[in-house]
């Protein structure tokens, strides 16, 4: 008999939102404005713990829904009393608000506990069922924490579980393949990357769950040790609303035009981007380099940029050019002098912070590499890229962590790829990935080293190592990051610091957050964002081998199968066609992207390659390794044609850096309309043949 | 609660005005009955869609006795929050002229005449949606059960068909093939010791106790089907219209003296949300015309010089298509024995009785009122549910509802017989004329054509994309061609199979040479197929509970 915790959270419903959600000042989307739902996710983990207490014939298990929330977020226990769940519990304290991803996962982990010992009499067989991530945060960075918090296993990303010989097997994704592994013990933490049969309220439940009496906890009943914004290591800055895209969005009527579009973009290899940069802001210098004393241009905000600017010009007009020559009479002055634009108070903290020079972390830039197959992951080198620029700002060397067996034939390409140092972790158990080693073997190093950035890919390897590391050092850690700048909040006093900024609420919204209460800074970013440098063989770095002591209670997964996707897709294609949900079977999807590719190869006489969803994966229209998005490879063809693909957030990552994407959708509210450069609005089953017929007929 | 959870003494079917009005008023008199109301949509209000101007009498009257502070709540000021102060009749003829004929309404209504009742001063323009969703909230604040995702399939009589004892909802986690799926819920019995049908227009339900309780009605039940877009306008435009004003229009694109083309019906423009106007047209379902859709004569209404300076240049947000009952007190389903608007236990309520007045245009209040009656009945009869559609009938005959339907009586009748031109100055007869045999709205149809059919293209793609209409992909179909040889070999040859065109979200359409409800994840749950397919050869039952548009501000 196994125990089931599922975690359920509430969130905003992102695929509802309405005209009137946004500001119309700032154009932020406004969250109270947004009904509440049950995350799909966490819908889809509860349904596959009843499917897995099922298949066990289990009739005694207890399935328990735990939620973090305000009061209302017991609606989604109710969601859960109305289909499966035994009994439910409700964490809700003014004190927990505020929290990030590490105060969220502590005081649950501390309820996970108290559930155990209570209502389990500390029976440990259990598991903890999660969905993968929620849609408003995106992070995926709760349940590896509470793993960790725990100090259990954990199986990320799983889509299946068969019950074999007395336990479990688990199907999951990773990087371009699919894996089949078994907890060596319980209990065990599962997060659900999809479950295609969430269940169904029934009358009778849902009268009874109306009627149920919640559990409710607050903060004092569980004792958790970070709670609420004190407890946090991240920080919110800025929200603002995500840039317009700078694709093209133009509609197109008719197969003959899209034919001509299609074989015009392709030739002239001007794409949808806009090819000149966002303001490409000047590369950050520290303080004590800058030619002015007052010079504050690099500070985190456009409105304190500003404020030091008028600063600087009313302390030159008074003939003051030392900051040490500014004493209380001259204070008085400035204030005479522009008074107008501060108070006294924000006055004194700027002239405090305009005193410092010294940045506030110190240490190098470190990437956490990403390897499989004896090969780098092509996002650690865009990785090491950011990370060059960054220490060059701050005047510090870029380190890469490898942990791996047999991995120091990499350190090569690391180097030549900007890295001036290798901190490699050899040992035999980290020849495979497994969480639980490779994270006690990432956080030796960093703690022994203490760097002062540390940057890992956004891949399911990467968002899965970088929470369980980070919370074990007992650093700030920021998902999926598209912006890294280094940059100044000198009224606050810090120098220096890491900006990292990141699509939220299903990419409604921009977020710039930054580290607090850490030692060291940490983000994932999202593969195919940053820029690789060309390598350069000449360079030279050093290797460092740190020793970590590892042995084989370390790794917590049995790993029984690997199946890495056929070797034969080739994404590095200039022209990808991909299908997604709306080829609706395996047939259409072979028949009309077959069909297409066949077309478009003969036409523009270059290899072309087939793509998918994830949907269309999950659905088995296509092999795992077809598979483009943030859980699949992020491609960046010369075009991308999308057939019946709606463009969630995770595809539309993995084909930012496209140059022209043209989408075929029969929903025109589909979001990859509003990120591609042409579309015809029309099913596909239509549009597909008489774009080939266009295609072969001109000319 | 224990096993007893399938079984409740009052079962609602349908949040919508009348089946809360239900609940309201019975919690109210008898806060000890346990009252329980299920709703198909997924939210409450996101299958109620109207104009929707508001006689505000009897939600006053149910208001005062059950929440004497109403008014002071913040969703009472939200959703009454515009009066109506100006009233405007027009007639449109062609494209670009508009005459204010409100004096003509004016002068009918001096003289006694019956569309003097078409009058809206004083009432409120409200958006259904809201009116429910607030409805349905103080109903469960009072502690009536009000479950929404629950769809009902059937209703399960005793053996003498004189009373119902249960009903069944929809199975769920059937596959497209009807294969059960591992998350397969078959549709459990919710036993009842009442049942109040009030599920809206052309009720499942209601129409399967009509036929297993043999109820009769002396004249078919006739229709329109409306559709209403919510357009996001500037400021100025909105200001310009005015929050006050409502406008009701009839004429072009529908009706034309002589040349035609020869609808009922007309359009709407009513004040929403700040910076947002509603605009609807309404068209009755005994349209003739094998090419039309109600979607054509919105476009070319929205294009006319008048509305669109209102509209000119704005975003639609929100859209929606509903059928609206229109037989009047003909078309009421009774008992041939006792007359009763149900039988035994069972009640039948507002737009699924037909409680449309349709002198005024409106049928809200009458819903309203309905409900309030069926919970009297139900209070009074409780130890005797064999009496209460007797008494809810009773209570029926002394209330305005009766009143208003009976002055109404011929109208719509009138104009289905003789058509607009010569059917609305002999309507002036009201009561006076004799009834009228007139047909079922699905044998209308002609292979005449829509005069102005070409002026505009319309994109159903958006239409239903703004409706925010999802259904469970995965699911069996719930629309259902019963032959598909009429269409093959009469309906396609004669007409070009008119539910292609009319079906306002696109859920028709011929593949591989054959006419299929291809996408009814598509269904916007207005039946419009069900009664206008000319050989009366299609079926609408409930998808999945949740299915169906989001309407919030409709």
């Amino acid at each position: 008999m196994s125990n089931y915790i599922v975690l359920v959270k509430q969130v905003p419903d992102v695929t509802q939102i309405t005209d009137n959600a946004f500001d119309p000042e700032t154009g932020t989307l406004i969250r109270t404005r947004l009904a509440s739902v049950i995350n799909e996710l966490d819908a889809q983990a509860l349904a596959f713990a009843n499917q897995m207490k099922r298949d066990s014939d289990d009739k005694n298990g207890e399935v328990i829904c735990l939620t973090m929330g305000p009061p209302m977020a017991e609606e989604v226990l109710r969601y859960g009393l109305a289909r499966c769940a035994d009994r439910v519990v409700l964490l809700t304290d003014r004190a927990l608000g505020g929290a990030d991803t590490v105060a969220t996962a502590n005081p649950l982990a501390f309820a996970i506990r108290k559930i155990v010992k209570e209502i389990f009499k500390n029976n440990s067989d259990y598991y903890v069922v999660c969905g993968m991530q929620s849609v408003d945060g995106d992070t995926a960075q709760v349940p590896p924490q509470i793993t960790e918090e725990l100090g259990l296993a954990c199986i990320a990303y799983v889509t299946g579980a068969e019950f074999r010989n007395g336990r479990f097997e688990f199907t999951r994704i990773i990087s371009g393949g699919s894996q089949v592994v078994a907890a060596k013990e319980l209990p065990a933490v599962i997060t659900v990357a999809k479950f295609e049969y969430p269940l169904f309220a029934t009358f009778v439940a849902t009268r009874r769950a109306n009627k149920a009496e919640i559990i409710r906890w607050a903060s004092d009943d569980i004792k958790a040790t970070h709670i609420g914004v004190k407890g946090s290591k991240t920080s919110v800055i800025r929200v603002f609303p995500p840039g317009k895209s700078t694709r093209k969005c133009r509609q197109v009527t008719d197969a003959k035009s899209l034919a001509e579009l299609l074989v015009e973009s392709f030739k002239s290899g001007n794409g949808g981007t806009d090819d000149t940069p966002q303001a490409q802001a000047a590369r950050y210098t520290l303080p004590g380099r800058r030619a002015e004393n007052f010079d504050r241009s690099f500070e985190a905000t456009k409105k304190e940029i500003e404020d030091y600017k008028i600063l600087a010009d009313t302390v030159k007009k008074l003939g003051i050019s030392k900051v040490s020559r500014i004493d209380d009479a001259v204070k008085e002055k400035i204030l005479a002098a522009a008074g107008e634009h501060f108070h006294k108070r924000a006055l004194e903290d700027m002239l405090n912070g305009l005193q410092l020079t010294e940045p506030g972390f110190s240490g190098e830039v470190w990437v956490v590499a990403e390897h499989g197959g004896g090969a780098v992951h092509p996002a650690t080198f865009e990785l090491i890229g950011k990370a060059r620029e960054l220490a060059d700002s701050l005047e510090t060397k870029v380190g890469v962590c490898l942990a791996g067996f047999n991995a120091e034939p990499m350190a090569k390409d690391l180097i030549a790829a900007g890295a001036d140092g290798i901190y490699i972790i050899d040992d035999k158990l980290l020849g495979e990935f497994d969480p639980t080693a490779h994270r006690k073997a990432v956080a030796d190093a960093i703690s022994t080293y203490w760097p002062q950035i540390v940057l890992y890919a956004a891949t399911p390897q990467g968002r899965m190592l970088a929470p369980m590391v980070s919370y074990r050092v007992g650093c700030g850690l920021t998902a999926d990051c598209t912006g890294l700048d280094i940059r100044d909040s000198s009224r606050r006093g810090q120098i220096a610091i890491l900006l990292q900024t990141r699509p939220a609420l299903g990419g409604n919204v921009m977020a710039t957050i930054c580290t607090k209460n850490s030692k060291s800074q940490m983000a994932t970013a999202r593969p195919g964002v940053m820029k690789k440098l060309p390598p350069d063989n000449s360079r030279k770095g050093k290797i460092i081998k740190h020793k970590v002591r590892l042995c084989e209670a370390d790794t917590g997964l049995e790993i029984i199968k690997t199946e890495l996707g056929t070797g034969d897709v080739n994404f590095n294609a200039e022209v990808i066609i991909s299908g997604g949900k709306g080829m609706q079977n395996r047939d259409n999807y072979e028949r009309l992207v077959g069909l297409l590719c066949e077309g478009l190869s003969k036409k523009l006489d270059t290899q072309v390659e087939k793509g998918a969803s994830r949907a269309a994966v999950e659905q088995g229209f296509a092999e795992r390794a077809h598979q483009v998005g943030q859980t699949g490879t992020s491609v960046a063809p010369k075009l991308y044609i999308a057939l019946g693909i709606s463009g969630a957030i995770q595809h539309m990552i993995g084909v930012a850096n496209t140059e022209t994407i043209i989408a075929v959708n029969s929903d025109p509210n589909a979001p990859i309309l509003k990120q591609c450069d042409y579309y015809i609005v029309g099913s596909v089953e239509d549009t597909v043949p008489q774009l080939v017929a266009a295609l072969t007929t001109e000319n | 609660m224990g096993s007893d959870c399938n079984r409740v003494s009052v079962l609602i079917v349908g949040a919508g005005p009348a089946g809360l009005a239900t609940a309201i008023q019975l919690k109210t008199i008898r806060p000890q009955i346990d009252v329980c109301v299920i709703e198909k949509s997924s939210d409450l209000g996101n299958h109620n869609l109207s104009g929707a101007v508001l006689e505000a009498e009897p939600l006053h009257t149910l208001l005062d006795s059950a929440v004497p502070d109403w008014r002071d709540s913040d969703a009472a000021k939200d959703v009454l929050a515009k009066k109506v102060s100006k009233d405007n009749v027009m007639f449109f003829l062609g494209r670009k002229l508009s005459f204010n004929i409100f004096v003509v309404i004016k002068l009918a209504k001096m003289f006694g005449l019956g569309f003097g009742q078409m009058m809206h001063v004083g009432d409120y323009s409200v958006s259904i949606s809201k009116l429910t969703k607030w409805m349905g909230q103080l109903a469960k604040d009072l502690g009536a059960e009000v479950l929404t995702g629950f769809a009902v399939e059937d209703i399960i009589l005793d053996e003498s068909a004189n009373m119902a004892t249960a009903v069944k909802l929809v199975d769920q986690g059937l596959d497209k093939e009807g294969n059960k799926q591992p998350n397969f819920v078959e549709g459990e019995i919710i036993n009842a010791d009442f049942v109040v049908l009030a599920e809206g227009c052309d009720g499942l339900l209601t129409e399967r106790f009509v036929e297993k309780a043999n109820l009769q009605r002396q004249s078919p039940p006739l229709y329109s089907v409306g559709v209403k877009e919510l357009i996001k306008v500037t400021s100025e435009q909105y200001e310009k219209f005015g929050d006050g004003r409502v406008v009701h229009a009839m004429g072009y694109p529908i009706w034309t003296p002589v040349i035609g083309p020869g609808m009922f019906g007309g359009g709407i423009i009513y004040p929403g949300e700040k910076d947002h106007i509603a605009v609807g047209m309404i068209v009755g379902a005994d349209w003739k015309y094998c090419d039309f859709n109600p979607q054509d004569a919105l476009t070319n209404f929205k294009n006319h010089s008048f509305v669109k300076k209102f509209i000119d240049g704005g975003t639609v947000v929100e859209a929606g298509a509903k059928m609206i009952p229109e037989g009047g007190y003909y078309a009421i389903p009774r008992n041939p024995a006792t007359s009763s608007i149900g039988k035994g236990n069972v009640m039948i309520l507002g737009d699924s009785a037909g409680f449309v007045n349709m002198l005024k245009i409106k049928g809200l209040h009458n819903a309203i009122d309905s409900g309030i009656q069926a919970a009297k009945a139900i209070a009074e009869t409780f130890d005797r549910p064999e009496q209460a559609a007797s008494k809810y009938t009773n209570l029926i005959e002394q209330s305005n509802v009766a009143r208003e339907m009976t002055s109404a009586m011929n109208f719509r009748q009138t104009i289905a017989k003789f058509g607009p031109l010569q059917g609305m100055p002999l309507s002036v007869f009201g009561g006076l004329l004799p009834k009228f045999k007139v047909e079922n709205d699905h044998e209308a149809m002609t292979t005449a054509r829509y005069r102005y059919k070409k002026n505009h293209e319309f994109d159903k793609d958006t239409f239903t994309a703004m409706a925010a209409t999802e259904h469970r992909e995965e699911q069996l179909s719930h629309l259902t061609i019963l032959d598909p040889d009429i269409c093959k070999t009469r309906c396609t040859p004669a007409f070009k199979s008119p539910c292609i065109t009319f079906c306002p979200a696109g859920v028709y359409e011929t593949v591989h040479e054959e006419v299929k409800p291809a996408n009814p994840s598509n269904c916007l749950h207005c039946k419009t197929c069900q009664r206008k397919c000319p050989f009366d050869n299609i079926r609408w039952t409930a998808p999945e509970g949740t299915g169906g548009p989001h309407y919030r501000r409709m």
